[in-house]
């Protein structure tokens, strides 16, 4: 059977993605971003998953305002990295597990989590960022990836408690799945920042560290946190952190810390990893 | 489970936030076809067409004469009162060249090298930026200016 090894929160700011495909990683404002990362690139190369769930967002890459799917789920052959705007990222194509995809968009779908399938898209930043951070310039990946795309860019994004219970539905979906998979999940985006308005660049250390605190152990007070909370304490786009929760959710009732990292700044972003494992 | 949310109570607390703009579907659908221009930009034969054109590749499409002009003046802050979303307009500025952090500083009313030290400094503090109304009762600390 498969089943869910580990879970990762990783920011995905584009930066971090030219800053790896320009060669810049040793820049001295660089350095310690990239440091805290270290430790998961030796980690991953033996933990070897098969697969990996990664939760993003898009930005205005693959879907722009005509379709707003809330949950998507990538169940192609593989994904295309996006133009968004200078020219693709020059990674590897994104290899999918269509199998495992509609195996999971059934499941929950009948678990009453409505999934958007999609078979055609670009992937952007925010998906080939973290792969980037895991692993490098491979290439090609060294794992499968299934999409799992979140709309938090037109209001309402779904609540976290609602990204939550995705989580947990996931979870129960994998192990559902008959083939015997190492998979892991991956929550990206955040921690806190604002790319808009007067209020722009704000970042809020303390906030985000106690965000940090509470994906670890067996709380789940961060399911209950509303909307405006992200708006208010980590900037208009700090709701990306919505999407660490499905990752959380899907580990179950209690998690440890294997490796914990926060630097600010990449560009107008504070960056947040952790690398959790399932306690059962 | 949690309890339904109210969505007129939701929506009107995103009003009490200093100096953001919450992409609500009021603002998506008053920005539908800028948004939409901007999506264009995506493709490289686009961008040659707008680079050589401005007001041209514009005129294409159905925006108001006000979205026109606070697109060619590159006004963001005004760009997202009329109903663009920040990941659309960053196609406009990727296309002009610059990073998200010289075009989002430009919001900002700071200059480029100002912000940019900001950022490095550990960013804007929350504080006294949090909510109108708090800054209005003295209740959140910080200045009191309102920078919405």
């Amino acid at each position: 059977m498969a089943r869910i090894t580990a879970g990762i929160a990783a920011s995905h700011v584009p930066a971090i993605g030219a800053a790896i495909d320009l060669g810049r990683t040793g820049e001295d404002y660089w350095k310690p971003m990239f440091a805290g990362f270290d430790w998961t690139k030796r980690w991953i190369a033996e933990a070897k998953p098969d697969v990996v769930i990664l939760v993003y967002n898009d930005h205005a890459s693959a879907f722009d305002m005509r379709i707003i799917p809330t949950f998507a789920i990538g169940c192609a052959e593989s994904f295309k990295p996006a133009d968004e705007g200078w020219g693709p990222r020059p990674v590897p194509d994104v290899i999918g597990h269509p199998d495992l995809a509609w195996h999971l968009a059934q499941s929950l779908i009948l678990d009453e989590f409505d999934m958007t399938m999609i078979n055609e898209m670009d992937v952007d930043h925010g998906l080939t960022v973290p792969l980037s951070l895991m692993f490098g310039q491979p290439e090609a990946w060294p794992v499968k990836v299934v999409p799992l795309a979140v709309n938090v860019v037109t209001y309402p994004p779904p609540s976290g408690n609602r990204c939550w219970a995705l989580g947990e539905a996931i979870a129960r979906a994998v192990a559902s799945y008959p083939e015997d998979l190492n998979v892991q999940v991956w929550g990206t985006g955040g921690m806190s920042h604002q790319l808009q308005g007067p209020r722009a660049g704000l970042i809020n250390a303390e906030w985000d560290n106690r965000f940090l605190d509470g994906m670890i152990g067996d709380g789940d007070a961060l399911r209950h946190i509303p909307h405006i909370e992200y708006l208010r304490e980590t900037g208009s786009e700090g709701i990306e952190l919505v999407m660490w929760l499905i990752m959380r959710g899907a580990l179950g009732r209690r998690t440890r810390a294997l490796h914990r990292h926060y630097h600010v700044p990449a560009s107008n972003t504070a960056v947040g990893h952790l690398v959790l494992e399932p306690v059962s | 489970m949690t309890v339904p949310k109210d969505i007129h109570e939701y929506l009107a607390e995103f009003d009490d936030i200093p100096g953001t703009r919450v992409y609500t579907a009021k603002r998506a659908r008053a920005g539908y076809h800028l948004n939409q221009f901007c999506m264009s930009l995506m493709k490289a034969e686009n961008r040659e067409r707008w680079k050589a054109d401005e007001r041209a590749y514009l005129d294409e499409w159905p925006l108001t004469d006000e979205q026109k002009e606070a697109v060619l003046a590159r006004d963001y802050n005004r760009l997202l009162d009329l109903g663009g979303n920040i990941y659309f307009l960053a196609k406009i500025f990727s296309t002009d060249g610059l990073s998200f952090v010289q075009a989002v500083g430009t919001m900002t009313g700071m200059s480029a090298e100002d912000y940019q030290a900001m950022m490095v400094a550990g960013g804007r503090s929350p504080e006294g930026v949090r909510s109108i109304r708090a800054n209005h009762a003295g209740a959140d600390g910080g200045d009191r200016k309102e920078s919405n």
